[in-house]
């Protein structure tokens, strides 16, 4: 166990596929999240709290897509 | 004579329906031994190969090591569930595991020049303060509990995949940076929810099996 699983290409479009397919599908998960919780209560503590993990992690996906195409320079 | 003629009836209309009344479900009681916490513990088997290949410079190596410890977090949850053992430790458990192997992982990245070492500092710092305050939660709370929120459930997620880009070299000044403020804001907002607002009651016990 010397030498490393794959080649420099594979594996960067391993990762690549990995973080922007779980990035993209983790922010569109959130998106309607938000969307289901928008006509919810919101002086309920965790309804606020669900709201804000929402933002969080719509934010979290954002950024995950948008690492993946810095790194291909796409942007 | 009347009035208590009707109070001796309230009583014994009392004691009949506690007669008639089902028996509280005992409290059921989850070993900590249980499959779900030995997925837990079994991540802490990722750390050698994964200090190993961090050492001799084998990324693939390291991220795929890393890679398994995160899969085994989400695993771990499932296991639970269908082996019905969750349990308040199992919970405190997990989250100790996460600290320790994603704490652990970061700084050895940034001992190794494969992650910047400023943002690794503030996370770690972030992340040690955190815990303070759950410590703090739980003594308020006077019970074991682990503090559930939406938004740290992400941040712990991001922080696993944080530790793979370093180790596959992918974009790492950019998603170290980005994830700072928002770890920053997380915890400022948990720490109100901690500290300050009311905290919800205990769950009732589980009930055994038979008894549902």
């Amino acid at each position: 166990m010397t030498t490393e699983l794959a080649s420099q290409t594979v594996f960067e479009w391993f990762v690549t596929i990995l973080t922007g397919g779980v990035a993209g599908a983790w922010f569109v998960y959130d998106v309607i999240n938000l969307i289901r919780v928008r006509r919810a209560d919101g002086r309920d503590p965790l309804i606020r709290d669900r709201r804000f993990g929402y933002v969080i992690g719509i934010l979290i996906g954002l950024a995950g897509v948008l690492g993946c195409l810095r790194f291909h320079d796409v942007v | 004579m009347g009035v208590a003629d009707s109070a001796a009836r309230r009583m014994a209309q009392a004691e009949a329906a506690a007669q008639a009344a089902p028996p509280p479900p005992p409290r059921r009681v989850v070993s900590p031994y249980n499959p779900a916490n030995a997925v837990t513990a079994s991540r802490f088997l990722f750390l050698p190969p994964f200090a190993w290949a961090v050492v001799n410079g084998y990324h693939q190596w390291a991220t795929l090591f890393i890679l398994i410890c995160g899969v085994l977090d989400k695993v771990d949850g499932l296991v639970a569930r269908v082996f019905d053992c969750r349990s308040a430790f199992g919970e405190l458990f997990d989250a100790i595991t996460d600290g320790i192997c994603f704490g652990f992982a970061l700084i050895l990245v940034a001992a190794y020049g494969w992650a910047p070492a400023i943002p690794v500092a503030c996370i770690i710092t972030l992340g040690v303060l955190n815990t303070s305050m759950r410590m703090v939660y739980a003594r308020r709370a006077g019970r074991a509990v682990n503090y559930k929120s939406y938004a740290m459930e992400r941040i712990v997620a991001y922080t696993g995949y944080l530790v793979g880009f370093a180790t596959a070299q992918f974009e790492v000044t950019f998603y170290y940076w980005v994830f700072v403020p928002l770890m920053a804001i997380t915890i400022g907002h948990d720490t109100k929810r901690m500290l300050l607002d009311s905290i919800p009651p205990a769950p009732a016990p589980a009930a055994p099996e038979g008894a549902r």
